[in-house]
């Protein structure tokens, strides 16, 4: 029999993936988001071969285009923004206007999914609610994201990832026991998990329509995306107790901490199993301790006395060793290490690169920009990257000529009306300044380009 | 609408009780199961990414059989502080969804190797842990369970993943949470900045399992995407999800920051990397959650603060960015001399007395700035939104007795998600397993 690592190499060749097949091809979405929590849903569902339709206020845009870190702009546009919404259509019509209103009414007959995460209540206000367009196309799934909900009695308070880690208990749990600094999961995860699980809904929903021929309305609260994720609830319910801080000690296991190696880096270990305890035992030439009373069994280990003792005695090993011979030594007898990875480690690790765990990306626009892989490898319908975010307004054209069937001259008309617009001079909005959109085939979509 | 609901709205209540009407249509009771055609194998042991993925797959109405050798799969014991109840951790009682559990021990015994394979050829999806080519080499893995039944979706976790030179020569490493919440870049940006003592300035893991529950999301995530391609061809496929890739992968940040940059953040403690006000402080009695990042919420909170002589000081968002982390903290510092002053309700009122204003006026000036009380888990619990929302189920295990937990996390109009029972007793569906799949 073939190696099995050869094997799993053909499976998932990285270089064969953009020929595979797309799973959720022929879906059309609507995507009214912004920021990250409905854009992140949108994205999803994108990678996978939904052509997903971002709608966006002429000369104003998304309100994360401009928010980069710290103000820095890469080619005039915010890198982590090409993340949130590569993959898709971006169009930009003037919502105040009856004209504006009639294009997203036609777009909407033909659509599978629409995605929106303004305040509750201001979809419908706007008239572009699952109560307006469920009237047009009945079998629409409808996605609301929002950080209560759509109903109960917050439903109207606005919110960002961080209230939702305030409201979930997420953000008190990071941090030291005994001090009085908390700390905020980073990076918006309190967007991005929940934006995860609202897309799954819309996964099961189409699973659903393709048995029934049912539409449905789909109400995803971020801090109910959050609070999934937390078995605190039912500790408290049993113990009447908090688990609380426990600094960087993972109280589920031991020894599971974040160590000081001899060389000064930052080393995850964890052994999760008496298994994995006694392949730790072995390696750090105390066997014995496998047989010890106190730490033989899971539970024993995990008793505050006894996980205080352990906890010394890793410390002590981890402190006289390079963190490069723990791994090795990991890798040799099989228990969890991890150095604690950093950005530019991220980047730059061969293996994450040969594995698509993050991509090279060659854009027409932007050219070649480093970009995050899927967090499942599909073998057979992979996800992939097939451009980056786009300028604003960058795809008016062959949306509403290859979507909508417009004329040139309907366009320009649209355009003289301003229902349909683009971007001003600001960083995030418009194109890179040495790019010359004149040129550029999708942008002027049916139209002669010159060269 | 009532008075309390119209504080941020200009848009609330045009359309009569939008609330109760959509409290009613969510109603989970009666409703069609959406993956009631779906025969799931969870045969993961002593990880709690395939327990979760298992878990939402379960929620969604998929029949799963959580397979674990008679001495219980070693996940039983992965809990806070030891505590179980009746041998059962907390972490496996709040993930006992809608489960059967059949005992077989497919790491040690050929015969239940062949039942695992005669279940598989039934199944549409299985759910493993082991280390990658363990099941290939006992005959169950992908590439056999697959030549049977073509439209299997076989979902793999693992450290490093299925593939490249990496995965096999870390093939032995087993994944846990805390070495997938490091090797996958979270715990970088969390903790105090270089300056602070040690260890408060090291890497800070996440307070709960973020490794874990992102790589069980994202493995039912894949496995979703693949069973609508299996509705659609009839085709199965691997699903592999490296714990390693979790957090960088779902947040995407790290990469695409350490390309451009060519180097790591910092850590910056409690601030924000790209909004200001963004984040909690200290007041009278406990902690408030501030979110007031836009020019003009944040303007509203000088307003509200009584701090609006430091307007000119911070009139542009990039004075208030942490590039300059002093300069940051400065800020950070005058505004928690005002907070400190007042009740975490007192701000909370403070704060939507204003928005009401200013969420009804058609003058953008005004600015939202949001105020929360800071709560721990267990005060979430008794929020009566999420009594409303039944976001809290207590629930009964006929071994255990009667526990909560958090559920219906999502609400759906026609096919919600939901928890019809916990469970949790070894071999508990032992019986019902082999009538039901193996009698022929």
């Amino acid at each position: 029999m073939e190696d099995y690592f050869a094997y799993t190499a053909k499976l998932f060749n990285p270089d064969e993936a953009n020929a595979k097949p797309e799973a959720l091809k022929g879906l059309r979405v609507l995507d009214f988001s912004h920021v990250i929590f409905g854009p992140i849903a949108a994205r999803l569902l994108a990678d996978y071969g939904a052509e997903v339709i971002k709608l966006e206020l002429p000369f104003y845009g998304d309100l994360w285009r401009p928010a980069t870190y710290w103000g820095k702009y890469w080619k005039h546009s915010n890198p982590i923004w090409h993340n949130i919404t590569k993959n898709k259509y971006f169009l930009s019509v003037n919502l105040q206007l009856k004209e504006s209103k009639e294009l997203i009414y036609k777009m909407a007959e033909k659509a599978d999914v629409v995605i929106e995460n303004f305040a509750p209540g201001t979809a419908d206000a706007w008239n572009i609610g699952y109560e307006k367009i469920s009237k047009i196309n009945p079998n629409i799934i409808f996605l609301s994201c929002s950080t209560y909900g759509q109903f109960g009695p917050m439903r109207y308070f606005p919110g960002w990832d961080l209230l939702a880690q305030g409201a979930s208990g997420v953000l008190t749990l990071n941090g030291y026991p005994d001090t009085d600094i908390y700390y905020k999961l980073p990076d918006y995860v309190g967007d991005f998990v929940p934006g995860n699980f609202a897309s799954l809904a819309v996964l099961m929903a189409l699973y659903h329509r393709k048995k029934t021929g049912k539409g449905q309305y789909i109400d995803m609260a971020q801090t109910e995306g959050l609070m999934r994720m937390l078995y605190h609830y039912t500790y408290f319910s049993v113990t009447k107790e908090a688990i609380g801080r426990t600094g960087n000690t993972d109280p589920t296991m031991m020894p599971a901490s974040i160590f000081k190696t001899a060389d000064e880096k930052f080393l995850a270990l964890a052994c999760a199993t008496a298994q994995q305890f006694g392949h730790f035992a072995d390696a750090i030439g105390m066997p014995e301790l496998a047989s010890d009373p106190r730490f033989a069994e899971t539970p024993e280990r995990l008793k505050p006395e006894n996980a205080k003792a352990l906890t010394k005695i890793a410390t002590d090993w981890i402190q006289s060793k390079s963190c490069a011979d723990i791994l090795k030594l990991a890798d040799a007898k099989g228990f969890p290490a991890a150095e604690v990875a950093d950005d530019y480690m991220i980047a730059n690790e061969e293996w994450r690169r040969k594995r698509g765990s993050v991509v090279l990306f060659n854009d027409t626009v932007y050219g070649k920009l480093l970009i995050a892989g899927p967090s499942a490898q599909l073998s057979k319908t992979p996800s992939r990257t097939k451009w980056l975010a786009r300028p604003l307004g960058y795809h008016n054209r062959l949306v509403l000529k290859k979507f909508l069937d417009l004329c040139e001259a309907d366009i320009q008309e649209l355009e003289r009306k301003k229902v349909i617009g683009t971007f001003d001079d600001r960083p995030g909005l418009k194109p890179p300044v040495y790019y010359n959109l004149n040129e550029d085939p999708i942008y002027n979509y049916g139209k002669e380009v010159k060269k | 609408m009532s008075a309390k609901e119209a504080i941020y709205t200009r848009h609330g209540g045009k359309a009569g009780d939008r609330g109760k009407m959509l409290a009613e249509i969510m109603n989970a009771e009666g409703k069609p199961e959406v993956l009631d055609d779906v025969l799931v194998l969870d045969v993961s042991s002593a990880n709690f990414a395939g327990i979760i993925c298992a878990s939402l797959l379960a929620e969604f109405g998929a029949e799963v059989i959580k397979i674990e050798p008679a001495d219980g799969d070693p996940a039983r014991q992965i809990t806070p502080f030891g505590v179980m109840v009746q041998g059962v951790g907390v972490p496996f009682m709040f993930e006992g969804r809608n489960k059967r559990y059949l005992t077989l021990d497919v790491k040690n015994s050929e015969e239940d190797r062949k039942t695992f394979a005669r279940l598989a050829a039934k199944a549409a999806v299985v759910i493993e842990s082991f280390l990658p080519g363990e099941m290939d080499a006992w005959g169950i893995g992908y590439r056999q369970l697959s030549a049977a039944n073509p439209g299997l979706v076989y979902v793999a976790l693992s450290a490093y993943g299925q593939y490249t030179d990496k995965a096999k020569d870390s093939a032995r490493m087993p994944d846990t949470d805390i070495t997938s919440q490091a090797g996958s870049g979270l715990p970088a940006q969390m903790g105090a900045p270089p300056e602070d003592p040690e260890p408060l300035n090291w890497p800070l893991r996440g307070g709960m399992w973020a490794g874990w529950y992102i790589s069980g999301l994202s493995a039912a995530f894949g496995a979703t995407v693949a069973l609508i391609h299996r509705q659609n061809t009839g085709e199965g496929q691997m699903v592999d999800v490296a714990g390693m890739d979790a957090y960088s992968s779902m947040v995407g940040m790290p990469a695409t920051i350490g390309f451009t940059w060519e180097k790591a953040r910092p850590r910056i403690g409690v601030l924000d990397f790209i909004l200001y006000p963004y984040g909690h402080w200290k007041c009278k009695d406990g902690f408030v959650a501030i979110a007031a990042p836009r020019d003009h919420d944040f303007r509203a909170l000088l307003k509200i603060l009584g701090l609006w002589e430091q307007e000119d000081d911070w009139r542009y968002s990039s004075d208030r960015i942490p590039d300059i982390l002093e300069q940051a903290l400065h800020l950070h510092k005058i505004i928690e001399e005002k907070t400190v002053l007042y009740t975490a309700d007192e701000l909370v009122k403070m704060a939507l007395n204003y928005s009401r204003k200013s969420a009804r006026s058609k003058w953008r000036g005004g600015g939202v700035p949001i105020v929360m009380k800071l709560m721990t888990p267990e005060e979430a619990m008794s929020n009566k939104q999420w009594e409303v929302r039944k976001a809290f189920q207590e629930v009964e295990d006929e071994k255990l007795g009667k526990f909560i937990i958090s559920a219906n996390f999502v609400k759906m109009s026609e096919s919600p998600p939901r928890v019809k029972w916990v469970s949790s007793e070894i071999g508990r569906d032992n019986d019902y397993v082999r009538e039901k799949y193996l009698r022929d």
